[in-house]
């Protein structure tokens, strides 16, 4: 049996062939791997291996805030200022939004694209303005998102802008599986946009439609980039998380109105701490005419739609 | 005999690959080929084609000058606003300028006011009649048949009333003073200056009033902590035209659009179930 000699170890012909074989399998591991190389422009390893939000030290947090900045830098060309906002002693926020007053203009929708660095392209928005018949009832599905008149409000219809209501029972965060959302207590619900793992579970439970999915890497024109930044809230996000209204976080927490608040035209929207019996929210709620979207769904939301008359 | 062969035939099992590509079936031997083929075509793809972020889209975007304010800098940047020639049709003087140390207004040689450069877009509402009819000059008023107040053709869109249509009207001495037209006065005779218009407004829009002391009424800026910094709050006539209050229709600014730009031509999905994000 000139040609079998396996007896004796290994002829030179299957030599060849088994080494021809494990080399063109190597290359082809390698060509399958080819691709990851471009996730080092994306990711560094300490991202990789950085902590869950909750577990980091101040002195760890202040590392991961700085290698944020430099991400944020070599992408961008500006450096920001990425802090972690803490929530405050004794105050809850609570949002309460004059459905007779608001007319449907879109302002707050920009406004909030441009203070909290929404990707522009695809384009993610936080806010939705639905125009509703004027018939008696909130049915979501019977809104239009897509209006473009000449000139708002057109009679016969009101608008009604939807967001994160900041549930007090949310069922986000229910069914999120790696805990990567939480609610604080102020009451803003936030992502830590580092271990979201993109599963969307918490797209799929949102009743209010409120939260967005980054199918691809958000695009920003650097000089549009809005530099103050925090770390739960309006920080660049990856390609593959989950994002939503925070309440301008980076603004609310060092006592400042959100960006929609501040940018009605109308002064349709009211912002302020439930807990301060002062606050113009209280007020609202003491005085006038609420309104709970999908109150039968128990998710006990802050966001309040009110009526002056 | 060697080791695995009995007769010539098989008696372990094959194992892959070796086996396989040389004993096995030829279709899957011609599989494998083919597919070791294509990852040596791939790898070598990959090798001479180095790894390149995709340049960054640039997409035509709305404009931060199409927002009536920027919302990083309400109120405070009104004035650059005005210098970049944003939309100013909602700003009010008093925005920048403090009615307690008001700009000095500069005439020209024929007595016309000096517009500042910064203002040559700015369409200066007539509120204060005292600017062109000083107190010295009284305007002698004319009127119609039915008593009503006949505005000069010079005034035409400068003030238009429609404001206080109800049957107790006498036009502009509901707030006007009958003999000096710079000053106010509620309905029941409480005398006001000008820098009072919002009591005034009080006088007779009383729940409006209390909503707004509250703050549940009107714009507001600024800071909600009070103990953190300033809340920036409007004044009456600082959103409303106290000749015409009723706010006129705004131009919404665009709607939801996925990607960005829509081809030519095309129009916005019109359907509110288009799983647009």
């Amino acid at each position: 049996m000139p040609f079998d000699t396996e007896e004796d170890g290994m002829s030179r012909r299957s030599f060849l062939r088994t080494s021809t074989v494990l080399s063109a399998g190597v290359a082809a591991v390698a060509a399958g791997l080819a691709p990851l190389r471009k996730l080092g422009e994306f990711t560094s390893v300490d991202q990789f291996l950085q902590k869950y939000y909750k577990e980091l030290t101040p002195q760890e947090m202040k590392t991961v805030l700085e290698r944020i900045e430099t991400e944020v830098q070599r992408q961008y060309g500006v450096r920001p200022h990425v802090r972690d906002y803490k929530p405050m002693n004794g105050v809850e926020y609570v949002y309460a939004l004059n459905l007779t007053r608001c007319v449907g203009c879109r302002k707050c929708v920009h406004a909030c694209v441009a203070e909290n660095n929404q990707s522009r392209n695809p384009e993610i928005q936080y806010i939705r303005v639905l125009k509703m018949p004027n018939d008696g009832t909130f049915d979501m599905d019977k809104g239009d998102h897509n209006y473009a008149p000449k000139s708002v409000p057109e009679p016969g219809f009101f608008f009604m802008p939807v967001q994160c209501h900041q549930c007090k029972n949310p069922p986000c965060v229910k069914v999120c599986p790696v805990k990567a959302t939480w609610q604080e207590p102020d009451g803003i619900t936030v992502i830590d946009y580092n271990w979201c793992i993109g599963c969307r579970y918490c797209e799929a439970a949102c009743p209010y439609f409120a939260r967005r999915f980054n199918f691809a890497s958000p695009s920003i024109p650097s000089e549009q980039l809005n530099t103050n930044m925090s770390y739960l809230g309006n920080r660049p996000r990856y390609k593959g998380v989950v994002e939503k209204c925070h309440f301008c976080i980076q603004r609310s927490r060092v006592g400042r109105y959100p960006a929609c608040v501040e940018v009605c035209p109308t002064g349709s929207r009211k912002f302020g701490n439930i807990l301060d019996p002062k606050s113009e929210v209280s007020y609202i709620l003491k005085n006038k005419r609420v309104l709970v979207l999908k109150a039968e769904l128990g998710t006990l939301p802050r966001f309040f739609y009110y009526f002056d008359i | 005999m060697a080791k695995g062969w009995q007769d010539g035939v098989r008696n372990r099992p094959l194992y892959w690959p070796r086996d396989y590509l040389m004993n096995g079936d030829p279709k899957a031997r011609n599989v494998l080929a083919l597919l070791t083929a294509l990852f040596l075509a791939l790898a070598v793809g990959f090798a001479l084609v180095p790894a390149q972020p995709g340049a960054p889209v640039r997409v035509p975007i709305v404009p931060r000058s199409a927002l009536a304010i920027a919302p990083m800098t309400v109120r405070i940047s009104a004035a650059q606003l005005v210098k970049s020639g944003g939309d100013v049709s909602g700003l009010d003087c008093y925005a920048c300028h403090h009615k307690e140390s008001p700009p000095e207004i500069k005439s020209d040689a024929a007595h016309r006011i000096v517009l500042p450069r910064e203002h040559t877009d700015l369409i200066l509402g007539m509120r204060n009649c005292a600017e062109c009819h000083p107190p010295s000059d009284p305007v002698k008023l004319d009127y119609d048949d039915s008593g009503n107040v006949i505005v000069p053709k010079a005034h035409k869109g400068l003030v238009s009333m429609a404001h206080g249509r109800n049957f107790r009207n006498e036009n502009c001495y509901n707030c006007h003073d009958r003999d000096q037209l710079d000053q106010l006065h509620t309905p029941d005779g409480e005398k006001l200056k000008f820098e009072q218009a919002t009591l005034l407004c009080a006088s007779c829009h009383g729940p409006t009033y209390r909503d707004w002391l509250a703050g549940a009424h009107g714009r507001t800026a600024g800071y909600w902590d009070r103990s953190a910094g300033p809340i920036d709050r409007q004044e009456c006539a600082s959103c409303h035209d106290p000749h015409a209050p009723a706010f006129t229709g705004l131009i919404p600014m665009p709607g939801p659009h996925l990607l960005h730009p829509l081809p030519k031509g095309q129009p916005a999905p019109s359907k509110p179930d288009d799983h647009a994000l």
